[in-house]
This record gives C-alpha cells, sequence and structure tokens, in this order.
C-alpha cells in the first residue's frame, strides 16, 4: 500500500513537472521575439526582422532554419562520412537561405545550420562541447571576446582564405580581435534614433531629446540594460564602459525619469511600434533602422550627438571544428565581393567586404555603407566586470519597476 | 490505479520480483529529469558568479542576501499579486464554465471538450501574438470601440498590467475549467437533491454540498493556475512590451546578459520554496490532502 502512495506521489509530481515544462517550452521558444538580447550595442536580437523582409522577398517561410536543420539531419544519415559537412551556429536565418544554397551548390558540402537565441546560449553550448560540434559561429563582439579570452576560437588560416583581404579596414582591429587573426566581420552595425516627424513635435538631436515631456508614453526603446544604460551615460558625458559605480549610479537616477516617456522595450521589429504609430521615436538597431526607412521614407533618422554605438557581429571557427577545412571555406565564400552583397541586402546590416561596394544597388550603398565614416566615433559596448555588471542589473530591474 | 494494483496482485506480478520494472522509467526518469537538476539547480546558488562568465567554486550565501533588496523583493511581490489576480480571475470564469460544462449533455460535454483543448494546438506565442492585433492602437478592438462610438480616440491597451493579466487568464484558463469540470462531473447529483429535499435553498445546497464536493476540483485548478502564473515570463514580455518585471523574467535576464547564474540559481530556488509553501497553505486552508482533477 505503501507503493502505492509513493507511486501517486511520483506521477503527481510528474504530471506537474510536465504541464510545466510545456508552459515553459512555450516560454522559450518566445524568447526569440521578446528578449533576444545580449546587452549589446548593436548587435543583439533583431535577425528576425531580416528573416521578414527576406521571407517576403524569396517567399521562404519563416523556420528555414529549422527545416533545414530537419533536412540535413536525413542527409546527414544518408552520407555518413560527414566530411562534406558544415555545422553552421548563430541566430535564426542571420545567414540567407540562398546564401547556404548556394555554398552548398558551388562547394558540394552540405550545411547543418543550427541556431540560438542569446549570445549567451552559444558560449554556453560552446563551452560545453570544448569548442567542438560547430564549425561557424555568428555571434556578437561582446561574447566573442569571452570565447576567445577562453580558449575556444580558433586562428583562421589566411591561407585557405584568399579573400580575407576583402575586409574593409574600417571594421578591423577591434577590441574582440586585435591581431585581426581571428574573426571576419559579418554584420556591423550603429543603432540610431528613428522618429516620425509627423507625430514629434519637439526637436530631436540626440539621446538626451527622449527625456522630453513632449515624448510621453510614446518612445520605443530596446529591451536591453547595457543599450539603454549606455543611453543615459552618453547623456552624462560617460563611457558605455564605465565601471565607476557612482557614474553607473548617477546614470540609474537618470533614467528613471526617462520611464514615463516609454511606451514599450522590444528588441525585434522595434520599427513596427514607429510605423504602425504606436510610437513617435525609437531607439533602432541598422536592420530595424534601413527596414523603417524602406517602408517609411517620412521617418527622420538622427545620428545621436552624444555619441554613436557600436558592435559587430562576426563569424569565427571554433577550436575544435570537426570540418574547419569546411570553414574556411565558407569565410571565404562570404568574402566574395558578390555574396558579401547578397547577405548584406538580406540582412540590413552594414556592408563589411570592400569587394561588395560595386555590387550594392544605389538605394543600398547609402544606407549600408554610409555610415562608415562614423565608426571612428562608434564605442562599443564591452564587458564590465561582475559589480558593475550586477549594478546595471539592478537598476534596470528597478527601471522596469517604474515602467508598469 | 488502485483497481488495476489489486489486479496484479492477484495474478501474481509481485511474487516473481519484477513489478518495479513497470515503475523503473518513471523514477529514472524523476531522478534524471527532476531531482538531479534540481540538486545541482540548488549547489549551483550557493557558488559565487565569475568576474566575466562562468561560476566559481566559492561558497557564499550572498546570492540569498542579494534577493533581500528592495529592488528584488518588489518583483516577488509583483508576480505574486499577478498571480494572485491571475487565479481569482481564472476561478471566477473557470468554476461556473466547469460547472455548467459538467452538466450538459454527454455530445455537448466532448464538444465543450474539444472546443476548450482546440487553442493548445497552436502555440501560446502564436496566441498571444493574437492578442497583439486585438490590443494594439487602431487594433480590432480600439476599431469597434470608435465604430460603437464608445471611445473617440485609440485606447492604449497593449503594453500595460491589464494586458499581461488578460494574457495570463486566457492562457491559464483551460487548467481550472478542467479541474473544476472533472471534479464536478464526478459529484454524486443525489447528495444535492437529498438537501434540497430536506428543505435547504439552492444556494445553501450549493455552498454546502456542490463547492465542498468540488473543492479537490478546485484546489488542483488553483494549483496548476498559480505555480505557472508565479513563473511565466513570456508574457509579461510580449503583452507588457518588456515593461513588466516578473521573478521569471528576472531570472532569464540573470542567466542571459546578467550572467549571474548562481543568483539566478537562488532565484529560482525561493521561487520553488514560495510556491510550495503556498500550496502547503492552500492544502492547509482547504483541508485537502489529495489534489484531484488533472492530478
Amino acid at each position: 500500500m505503501k507503493m502505492t502512495r509513493w507511486t501517486k506521489r511520483a506521477a503527481l509530481l510528474m504530471a506537474a513537472v510536465m504541464a510545466m515544462s510545456g508552459l515553459q517550452g512555450c516560454g522559450g521558444s518566445s524568447d526569440g521575439s521578446a528578449g533576444n538580447d545580449g546587452g549589446q550595442a548593436e548587435a543583439g536580437g533583431d535577425r528576425s526582422d531580416a528573416g521578414q523582409a527576406e521571407a517576403g522577398a524569396a517567399g521562404d517561410g519563416a523556420g528555414a532554419g529549422q527545416t533545414d536543420a530537419g533536412d540535413s539531419g536525413k542527409d546527414k544519415a544518408k552520407d555518413k562520412k560527414g566530411a562534406g559537412e558544415l555545422n553552421i551556429y548563430t541566430w535564426a536565418e542571420y545567414v540567407p537561405q540562398d546564401i547556404i544554397d548556394r555554398f552548398e551548390e558551388e562547394t558540394g558540402i552540405r550545411v547543418n545550420y543550427t541556431n540560438f537565441e542569446a549570445n549567451e546560449e552559444m558560449l554556453a553550448k560552446l563551452e560545453t562541447s570544448g569548442g567542438g560540434e560547430y564549425d561557424i559561429v555568428i555571434a556578437s563582439d561582446y561574447i566573442i571576446k569571452i570565447a576567445a579570452d577562453e580558449g575556444l576560437v580558433m586562428e583562421i588560416d589566411k591561407e585557405k582564405v584568399p579573400n580575407y583581404t576583402n575586409i574593409d579596414p574600417i571594421f578591423q582591429d577591434f577590441f574582440y580581435d586585435p591581431e585581426n587573426t581571428l574573426t571576419v566581420p559579418y554584420g556591423p552595425g550603429i543603432p540610431l534614433l528613428v522618429y516620425d516627424p509627423s507625430v514629434v513635435t519637439c526637436d530631436i538631436t540626440g539621446y538626451e531629446s527622449l527625456w522630453d515631456p513632449s515624448l510621453q508614453d510614446s518612445v520605443a526603446l530596446m529591451d536591453s540594460e547595457r543599450v539603454v544604460m549606455g543611453m543615459a551615460l552618453k547623456t552624462m558625458g560617460q563611457s558605455f564602459n564605465t565601471e565607476d559605480l557612482d557614474v553607473i549610479r548617477a546614470a540609474g537616477d537618470k533614467l528613471m525619469e526617462l520611464a514615463p516617456n516609454v511606451r514599450v522595450l522590444s528588441q525585434n521589429q522595434t520599427q513596427d511600434f514607429l510605423l504602425s504609430g504606436e510610437v513617435g521615436a525609437a531607439f533602432l538597431f541598422t536592420s530595424q533602422v534601413v527596414l523603417a526607412l524602406n517602408q517609411d521614407p517620412d521617418l527622420k533618422v538622427v545620428y545621436p550627438e552624444e555619441g554613436l554605438g557600436f558592435g559587430v557581429d562576426a563569424a569565427f571557427i571554433p577550436s575544435q571544428a570537426p570540418n574547419s577545412d569546411n570553414a574556411h571555406a565558407f569565410l571565404n565564400f562570404i568574402l566574395d565581393g558578390e555574396v558579401g552583397a547578397e547577405v548584406s541586402q538580406q540582412t540590413y546590416y552594414l556592408c563589411p567586404n570592400k569587394a561588395s561596394y560595386e555590387y550594392l544597388p544605389e538605394e543600398f550603398q547609402k544606407s549600408l555603407v554610409i555610415s562608415a565614416d562614423d565608426i571612428p566615433n562608434g564605442e562599443f559596448i564591452q564587458d564590465v566586470g561582475a559589480e558593475a555588471t550586477s549594478l546595471h542589473e539592478e537598476i534596470w530591474t528597478e527601471f522596469k519597476a517604474a515602467l508598469d | 490505479m488502485g483497481k488495476s494494483m489489486k489486479k496484479d496482485k492477484r495474478k501474481g506480478a509481485g511474487k516473481d520480483g519484477r513489478w518495479w520494472m513497470t515503475v523503473a522509467p518513471l523514477y529514472l526518469f524523476t531522478i534524471f529529469f527532476v531531482a538531479l537538476p534540481l540538486l545541482y539547480l540548488f549547489v549551483l546558488s550557493f557558488l559565487t558568479r565569475a568576474q566575466t562568465w562562468g561560476v566559481v567554486n566559492e561558497f557564499t550565501l550572498e546570492n540569498y542576501l542579494k534577493i533581500g533588496k528592495p529592488v528584488y523583493l518588489n518583483t516577488f511581490k509583483e508576480s505574486f499579486q499577478l498571480a494572485v489576480l491571475t487565479t481569482v480571475s481564472t476561478l471566477a470564469i473557470g468554476y461556473p464554465f466547469g460547472y455548467f460544462m459538467a452538466r450538459l449533455s454527454r455530445r455537448a460535454k466532448s464538444l465543450m471538450m474539444l472546443l476548450v483543448v482546440i487553442p493548445f494546438w497552436t502555440s501560446a506565442l502564436m496566441r498571444m501574438y493574437g492578442w497583439i492585433i486585438i490590443f494594439r492602437s487602431n487594433g480590432i478592438l480600439d476599431k469597434v470601440l470608435m465604430a460603437l462610438g464608445l471611445i473617440h480616440s485609440p485606447l492604449k491597451l497593449l503594453y500595460s498590467y491589464p494586458a499581461v493579466l488578460v494574457g495570463m487568464v486566457y492562457s491559464l484558463l483551460p487548467f481550472m475549467i478542467l479541474s473544476v469540470y472533472s471534479s464536478t462531473d464526478k459529484m454524486d447529483w443525489s447528495l444535492v437533491e437529498a438537501a434540497r429535499d430536506l428543505g435547504a435553498s439552492r444556494w445553501t445546497a450549493f455552498w454546502t454540498i456542490t463547492v465542498k464536493m468540488t473543492l479537490p476540483g478546485i484546489m488542483s485548478g488553483i494549483v496548476l493556475v498559480f505555480i505557472p502564473s508565479m513563473g511565466l515570463f513570456f508574457i509579461a514580455d510580449i503583452l507588457g512590451g518588456g515593461k513588466v518585471m516578473l521573478v521569471g523574467n528576472l531570472i532569464q535576464a540573470q542567466l542571459q546578459s546578467g550572467r549571474d547564474w548562481p543568483f539566478a540559481a537562488a532565484l529560482s530556488v525561493m521561487l520553488m520554496l514560495f510556491t510550495s509553501v503556498m500550496i502547503w497553505i492552500y492544502r492547509k486552508v482547504a483541508g485537502v490532502r489529495e489534489l484531484e482533477g488533472l492530478l
């Protein structure tokens, strides 16, 4: 009889766990749209924008990455050699499907595309596999820095990547790869302010303008504490990456005053809030800026006068990549002028490939190449120490409590 | 369940000592996917975060002390408030629903059951986006209300606390309905008839008989709604526009951008403790020993 009770209890526990994991599962899948952040200036969670736009253009529905993974799983079973494979690990749909198709066609290498929701998720997995399992990872600058420090990044053999010289030098010599030996820039960008002049009555010149009382309940920001705190820090003439706790606290106080103006915090499709009239002004990733302007050319773009943020998503080869030769072939492929132009046009990020500029149509020449002059002024959001990070988190929690 | 156990015994399945094979998968599952992860979580909550990435094997109570900060206590308070509001609302809607559903004809019952379950066939995320379409400025609701002349400018309904509450109630309501339904369905209606015959008013009969008899169903409904609503974070993110910070959101933030896994673990442990205590209180208050219904 004791048995029965125990079995019952175990069954009860299991049912509860399963019910909850069902719900949690939904939570997990929502990440992509809800909080793909990364505490990062530019790189972050807005891949689905590119994905959507692409879907419109190429008729290639959402979840392309997944179906792809499924297919290649089957193929894997067929072709046991495994020599002709390439495992790409990045955000969903960040590498356009037609680029993958073309690579497969030209090289005969099968691509397995796996996607993650957040940079941190990627690093955790990479660490578990000891830098193996994947051949190409595309992620954000600050996380690459950590991965490199942990010894999880393989040096690129430039002999195998003749197109490496196509990289525009203004997209090199960055903190995460000072010697330019580890990475290939893939999606660089500068977050900008965009506003609808038909709704906004005040003059928007920089971050400070967002504090204007006339913008009450009509500003959309990124759901990322470092980016939003970065705006407050810049209005005080401070660096994004200050570790001075008093300065961070002061910026936090200033941030609280912004609360009444914030209508929504979002990582994905933030431009839609602007286009639908939900908000009057928004702080957007490069891809979102381009998409917003494509749909409504009357929107005004502002390069914040206090200073720009800058971020790069770059591709690297994990230290124990099972197919490193194929990985090199892939890097060489995306660095091809024509292919690179195609990638930038579909991801809506700045084009880091100088051989691609001539292939870019005129309207993209403007939007994807133009801001190159501003890069020297842009500041990366980098990792700060544990104490500063905790303080940022605390302020962010407080800020959110002030919002609802 | 009891019946089949008895049957097994009669057949002598217990004698050859192989009965454990039937329950082994359950125990293994529980050990590997419930007990061990929980243990890991518990241990992790006492470790120290590393400067940039990962954890250091250094014992500390810091993570738990940090939860005591007003800003973090506040998220617990917010989550609790929302969970209580959600539970009360689902009970208010779900009880009558489940009650009347159980009194329908057999065909109508199975049809209703199907209708209650159908939304589960769609991803919860998709259904939340449905609410966005209804709530957003110049969305369906605004248009209808404006056409009726009830309002003149768009309401800013989306990205607010009420929107989150609606989303929570909507997604958890089926758990309440099904729990109440299953206990009402099993009820012996002759007891109510007897009470009425003995002169009890409709209300007294309902209150003293029906509510008491369906209490296990109500309790399991409450537990099934309350626990997830303490932890759900994606609804707050989507319908609250990232502006509502619940414990679930906080844990997620600590795991990702905060990269403070031990703190996230400590928060999770506290959350579990908290919900366990709540369940204990429910059972104490209601005097229900076994939860019924879906469980």
